[in-house]
């Protein structure tokens, strides 16, 4: 395990990288992708690919279940969702006069449900109406599904712990049950064995640099270079530490090292890029309102959160999220994102099923 | 029976008074405003930069500098400096060499970088907000300030008050009519910042143009920049107020605060505020690194008003690599701010000009741009600020007095004649670039400006 194995991308990704070479012609093969997406639906590759999911989904619940947490349904909308999206839209619905988001995530339920049940997991849809340029990631679907976690009293530390374990168990369960389909599509998964490497966003930087990738200090690791940290790789690794002001306003700050946060992604191997993101919470009601500010936002939006963090003071807990699609992606081997899903919404291309 | 005509007559001499005081905001601004000096170069272009009217032409003048100021001004301002040309010129012999002839005025190249955007000159369109006087003439001086390649601003509130796409309001334009007025007419200078208040990131503005196909052409070429404001010139530390008519307000009333709640009131119009929004030097360094991160292809831009602290928020922004900070001194426009705001609020737009020196002389390099605004409208105003380390004026109000005046010719014209106008100055202190401007080229007529700004004072023998 462990890296050594310079630039090893998946010829998934490769192929992708390729066709997003020409614009044009790739945004025209997308339309077709997305507005008659029942035509490929059908194919053995995707059917297979469908079974695979729900036996992800499956996997992620048996894992979760005997760890002790407590399955919640999901938030659908609400006043205010989770901010933190690099960019991309909320989408709006009037809900009897007042404007209420659609869920982006369901971050902020997530410390109301872990103060309810401890240990709590959602698998939950989300909608982000992503930049148009989201399009040549394969990484941005605009309506995806997030397996997302929450710990009481849990700590950093705790959340990798779980995201350590939880990718192991999926990885071998879908191993030992679709052994055989794997083969056929041509995808091998190592045995993969925790725990995984980790670097500080401090290092992690230092490394894409010299991997040739330019990222700036403060910022969160630009697309192109998370691809290049993800390919020097041939297990997952987790970034933690990023500074402060690159993340939504709900990641603890460390108390011991000002500006930097107590949060974390791990990213796939193989150059499929972020899997997962998470962290501490920041349950100080006043440091809350100053991160809010961060965003221009008034904080009086997000009045119910304030005085729940007020009422249940303090409300420690950790968690993180994990897309489904990508896992899918990552395990099937799959070009982008737009391949894990039977009717994929794409930013800026409709309308389509 | 005497008495009681008195009576009367007192009455009406009050009332009259009243309706006089009334028209004070139009009053004030013609009276104090260099109203004159716009007027002149909106209708006649670059003609304007002569003090000739119809009577007096060329040939027929005979006028020199005037030495009277009208009123007797509360603080030292701008036209406390004076430019001094110097008498040898090497910088004109190159020009020479290179273009084998005497070099004239037209010759000097103002093409500058200013907050990341390329400019045709060192002079910006002030982002103005959703006032009706900034609204009604928006679509004129757009287009007139992209076709004469100057960035342009829009300011908070647009979005929500008048719209995104659609009108909200009859006789005024969306945003978008804003922003594609200027975006389509530019040639290869100029570029668009946007501003967003707390209210309108409520409706996550900058998310909305930043993933808005029609703009997203221009956002892949680098013309656009997202402007923070913290506070402005005319009431720093205070949010605006806007007078709204009741059925708009409606509209809107759970993002504004209210006095009066739009829905119970049978009042007309009610009174909008908005909040000034609360920074610490944490939520700003914060603030920049979320928008780099969410908005890795916009330019950044700060916007401050006269605060005491305007260093540390220089200090901070340069840092985080933002593109540009502009200081709004007290003398700058507004739509609305209380009087008492406007009198004692904050400090003159000159000590703006002597923070950005100091924040030159601290180390903050070219690769933050610095503007100044505050009542600076002129080519003098462009090059003396230049002078002291500012990379560009930054000015709202020359625009719309001549839109009102002419239009889109008005404001074309007008920049035109300021270009024309600094273009001879540059040149008659023996320069050729706007760039080779500097210090040197500035001196003051007030002792304490000189020591402030560590330029020559005129009347003494150290110059």
């Amino acid at each position: 395990m462990g890296h050594g194995n310079m630039g090893k991308v998946n010829p998934a990704v490769l192929e992708f990288e390729a066709m997003v070479k020409d614009k044009e012609s790739y945004i025209k093969f997308i339309e077709e992708w997305v507005k008659h997406s029942w035509r490929w639906a059908k194919e053995d590759k995707y059917v297979t690919v469908f079974k695979i999911q729900a036996s992800i989904l499956r996997a992620i619940r048996e894992y979760l279940d005997s760890q002790g947490f407590i399955e919640a349904l999901p938030p659908i909308i609400g006043p205010v969702t989770d901010p933190g999206i690099r960019g991309a839209k909320q989408a709006t619905i009037d809900f009897y006069g007042h404007e209420y988001k659609v869920m982006s995530s369901a971050i902020l339920y997530k410390q109301y449900m872990a103060a309810v049940l401890g240990k709590v997991y959602f698998v939950s849809p989300n909608i982000r109406l992503e930049p148009n340029d989201s399009v040549f990631t394969g990484r941005h679907l605009v309506e995806f599904f997030q397996v997302d976690l929450e710990i009481l009293n849990g700590t950093l530390d705790d959340a990798m712990k779980v995201a350590e374990g939880l990718f192991t168990y999926v990885t071998r369960y879908i191993k030992d049950v679709h052994g055989k389909d794997l083969e056929k599509m041509g995808r091998s998964l190592p045995d993969y064995k925790p725990p995984f490497l980790r670097y500080t966003h401090a290092e992690a930087v230092e490394l894409v640099n010299k991997l040739g990738c330019r990222n700036p200090s403060n910022t969160e690791i630009l697309w192109e270079c998370e691809k290049v940290l993800s390919a020097y790789h041939d297990a997952p690794i987790f970034i933690y530490q990023y500074p402060k002001g690159s993340r939504g306003f709900y990641n603890r700050e460390d108390p011991g090292k000002p500006g930097y946060l107590r949060d974390f992604d791990m990213l796939y191997p193989e150059g499929f890029g972020e899997a997962i993101s998470g962290g501490e919470r920041e349950y100080e009601p006043i440091k809350v309102i100053a991160r809010i500010r961060e965003s221009g936002e008034d904080p009086n939006k997000y009045r119910w959160l304030l005085e729940m963090l007020k009422d249940f003071y303090p409300l420690k807990t950790a968690g993180f999220g994990i897309g489904v699609e990508r896992l899918t992606r990552f395990i099937c081997g799959l070009r982008a994102v737009w391949e894990a899903r039977p009717y994929p919404k794409v930013a800026g291309i409709g309308p389509a099923p | 029976m005497f008495e009681w005509l008195a009576l009367k007559m007192g009455e009406l001499a009050l009332r009259l008074r009243a309706s006089l005081v009334t028209l004070r905001g139009i009053r004030d601004f013609i009276d104090d405003y260099p109203i004159d000096e716009i007027l002149l170069k909106a209708i006649k272009g670059e003609e304007g930069v002569y003090p000739f009217g119809e009577l007096a032409s060329y040939g027929a003048a005979m006028l020199g500098a005037p030495i009277n100021r009208r009123g007797y001004p509360r603080f030292l301002t701008i036209d406390d400096l004076i430019l001094v040309p110097p008498a040898f010129t090497p910088k004109r012999l190159e020009k020479m060499a290179e273009l084998l002839r005497e070099p004239v005025f037209t010759d000097v190249n103002l093409e500058v970088d200013v907050g990341g955007l390329k400019s045709s000159m060192p002079l910006v369109v002030a982002s103005m907000g959703s006032t009706d006087i900034a609204s009604r003439y928006s679509i004129a001086i757009a287009k007139a300030a992209a076709k004469e390649g100057i960035p342009f601003g829009i300011g908070e509130n647009v979005h929500t008050v008048r719209g995104y796409d659609k009108r909200l309001t009859r006789g005024h334009p969306s945003f978008k009519e804003r922003v594609m007025a200027y975006l389509t007419n530019m040639d290869k200078y100029g570029g668009v910042f946007i501003q967003q208040n707390v209210e309108d990131a409520y409706d996550e503005h900058w998310n909305k143009v930043y993933s808005d196909k029609d703009l997203e052409p221009y956002i892949d070429e680098g013309r656009v920049a997202f402007e923070i404001k913290i506070g402005q010139g005319a009431k720093p530390g205070l949010g605006g107020v806007i007078r709204m008519r009741r059925e708009d307000a409606v509209k809107v009333r759970e993002k504004y605060h209210f006095l009066e709640d739009p829905l119970k009131t049978n009042k007309k119009t009610v009174e909008r505020y908005s909040a000034p929004g609360t920074y610490t030097a944490d939520i700003l360094r914060g603030m920049i690194r979320l928008m780099r991160t969410s908005y890795p292809r916009v330019k950044i831009w700060v916007k401050v008003g006269p605060f005491r602290d305007v260093l540390d928020v220089i200090r901070v922004a340069y840092e985080e690599g933002a593109n540009a900070v502009i200081i709004d001194g007290k003398e700058g426009g507004t739509g609305m701010a209380p009087s008492v705001a406007m009198k004692e609020l904050g400090y003159p737009t000159i000590v703006g000009l002597i923070k950005i020196r100091e924040a030159r002389l601290m180390g903050i390099d070219d690769r933050m741009s610095l503007m100044i605004a505050g009542r600076l409208f002129n080519g003098a105003h462009i090059v003396k600020s230049r002078a002291l380390g500012a990379s560009a004026v930054y000015a709202g109000r020359p625009f719309v007095v001549a839109a009102m005046v002419k239009g889109e010719a008005g404001v074309r014209n007008f920049i035109r004649a300021t270009r024309v106008e600094t273009q001879m100055i540059v040149s008659a202190l023996g320069k050729y670039d706007i760039r080779d401007v500097s210090h040197e080229d500035v001196a003051s007529l007030n002792k304490d400006l000189a020591t402030a700004l560590g330029i020559p004072y005129v009347y003494s023998r150290e110059f």
